[in-house]
């Protein structure tokens, strides 16, 4: 008997041992080394880690001017570009529920451009939005708008642009949403139809309960996903101020928290770089956690759900 | 009724070419700007004066794109046979071995989705640096090798739908756990692995972070990175054509590999979201 079971732990390690090898190297060993560079002056190939204590937080929190700006454009993107983004992905996955014929086309061409790569795609829209002679500001202009913004070059205007990125590549959230939409069952909606109930009392009593789990699970992993956004902010930013402006122009206001953090690595302050990663991961728990106790107010779980 | 119904459909179809427009127009003019000339490109132009097909050959000469090709290729291949190896064996263990413990491990996987990289790249890049693998391929590569917690949610999703009579019929004839994976589980699994296989060759494709942390010689370049730089070295949105030629030299292997592999496309998403 001991035998078997030990034979069947073998099994089951030797199966599990690719993560378990990765998890231990590249994720466990990471977090715990990183909370401990946190708290030290440190440079890769130059500076031993020195413990300086708290220090490394209190300059972040008190002094680096870079720290409230780079986590207000993150909040920023977090609190207005992500709701909108979700806005759309319902609103698409809503009309493609709806429709019987002709609905694969439409998805089709709905999710092509959460095909492209991000290199691609900020810079097509570093053209798309290209204040004088980009095709959105002519358009502009065409309807009567005398004064278009000018987007990648303007600081109130940059953030607002990146966002326009994010819901262009709405579609692989949409077709979850979709999944999600399909299959609440018909004879719910026919239920509300005969007690003489409306679209909007179909959508609150049948469409949004039933979805709702989906709805959580597309919200966490859209928070998680936009607090580390990186890529377009880094590409959109250098290709509209070129390479030698400081790190997301204009005036800063694309430097997300990603982009403030990989630049004090390249600069090589591993220490400092290090606390700023784990304020990161704190308002990571945090928000999530807020987002998960508000789900007993609004997640529907049937008794067939977890 | 019957005029108020067709009045509806002509709304409702309005509203789905109104967004098919706004998400593929955007593609159209990549396309048409990158076949411009030169003078033509900063101006408010949206269709070519001429349809200057020789950017797509001066592109090649200006930028190393093949040499690029060749290496995101490779990081593409060796990245995604490492997802799918490793992924198999632990997603399986996950989905169709009882264990102790089992529910508290996958949850840890979950757990690590949640993991900002900020946390983990500077102790996995000083691993690295002390390995001698910064400037080479190898951090791109060899942790595609030690399963990645998305992949293996997505497998242990479908392998949990397998028939579990038919294994457990296999199991009482003799049958060892990897020979009823290896011979029974995966082979099932085809489309799932298939989308495995199929999100980490786009994820790799389309990287930008880490090729741009790791790669510092200009001959190790991916297309992501080269691409970028090559549109940053020109400065201020100067010969956007050529950029827009490279973008969509970059987009077109995508597009077609989507086209041929839509259903394991959609299937990976619907498995990724169903259940959350």
């Amino acid at each position: 008997m001991n035998r078997a079971k030990g034979r069947r732990a073998v099994l089951v390690v030797s199966m599990l041992s690719p993560w378990l090898i990765g998890f231990a190297a590249l994720t466990a060993y990471p977090i715990v080394i990183s909370a401990y560079y946190s708290f030290t002056r440190y440079s890769f190939g130059t500076v031993d880690p020195q413990w300086i204590g708290w220090d490394n937080y209190t300059y972040l929190f008190t002094k680096d001017p870079n720290f409230g700006h780079a986590l207000r454009n993150t909040l920023f993107l977090a609190a207005v570009g992500l709701p909108l983004r979700m806005l759309v992905a319902f609103v698409t996955a809503g009309l493609l529920a709806t429709k019987r014929r002709g609905a694969g086309i439409y998805r089709v061409l709905y999710y092509l451009p959460t095909l492209v790569p991000s290199v691609a795609g900020a810079l097509l829209f570093t053209f798309l939005l290209q204040p004088e002679y980009g095709p959105v500001n002519r358009l502009l202009h065409a309807l009567g708008v005398s004064h278009p913004p000018l987007w990648f070059f303007d600081p109130n205007w940059s953030k607002p642009a990146l966002t326009l990125i994010s819901i262009w590549s709405v579609g692989d959230t949409m077709l979850i949403l979709l999944a999600g939409l399909l299959n609440v069952p018909r004879t719910l909606y026919e239920a509300v139809e005969l007690d003489g109930g409306g679209p909007w009392t179909k959508f609150r009593h049948v469409t949004f309960p039933m979805v709702s789990p989906v709805t959580f699970f597309i919200l966490v992993t859209g928070l998680i996903g936009v607090l580390q956004s990186f890529d377009e902010a880094y590409i959109s930013s250098s290709a509209a101020a070129g390479p030698q402006a400081p790190p997301g122009a204009p005036e800063g206001s694309l430097l997300t928290y990603p982009l403030m953090q990989l630049n004090a690595f390249q600069h090589n302050r591993v220490g400092y770089a290090s606390a700023m990663a784990w304020v990161m991961f704190l308002m990571t728990l945090v928000l999530t956690a807020l987002v998960t106790v508000s789900r007993k107010r609004w997640v529907h779980t049937s008794a067939g759900e977890a | 009724m019957r005029s108020r119904r067709f009045l509806v459909a002509v709304a409702e179809h309005s509203v789905l070419i109104g967004f098919a427009a706004i998400f593929t127009l955007p593609l159209l003019y990549l396309v048409l700007q990158s076949l411009m000339p030169m003078d033509q490109v900063k101006t408010a132009a949206l269709w070519p004066r001429d349809f200057q097909w020789s950017n797509y050959r001066e592109v090649f000469v200006r930028i190393p794109l093949l040499r690029y090709l060749g290496n995101t290729l490779l990081i593409c291949l060796v990245s995604t046979i490492g997802t799918v190896v490793s992924t198999v064996p632990v997603a399986y263990a996950f989905a169709q071995l009882r264990w102790r413990g089992r529910g508290a491990v996958f949850a840890l996987v979950l757990s690590t989705m949640m993991l900002p990289y900020q946390v983990t790249f500077m102790p996995q890049y000083e691993i690295f640096s002390k390995l001698g693998w910064i400037g080479t391929f190898l951090p791109l590569t060899v942790p595609s090798f030690f399963a990645d917690a998305f992949s293996i949610f997505l497998l242990r999703q479908f392998f949990l739908t397998l028939p579990g009579d038919v294994l457990d019929a296999a199991r009482i004839d003799g049958a060892g756990e990897w020979r009823l994976l290896l011979r029974m589980a995966a082979p099932m699994a085809k489309p799932a692995i298939m989308s495995v296989a199929l999100f980490q060759f786009l994820f790799a494709w389309s990287d930008f972070f880490g090729p741009l942390l790791y790669l510092n010689d200009e001959n190790h370049y991916t297309l992501a990175v080269g691409i970028q730089q090559f549109q940053s070295q020109a400065g201020k949105l100067g010969e956007g054509n050529l950029t827009l030629a490279a973008c969509a030299l970059f987009v077109l292997p995508i597009m077609v590999l989507f086209l041929f592999a839509q259903k394991a496309f959609i299937e990976g998403v619907n498995l990724s979201g169903v259940k959350g």
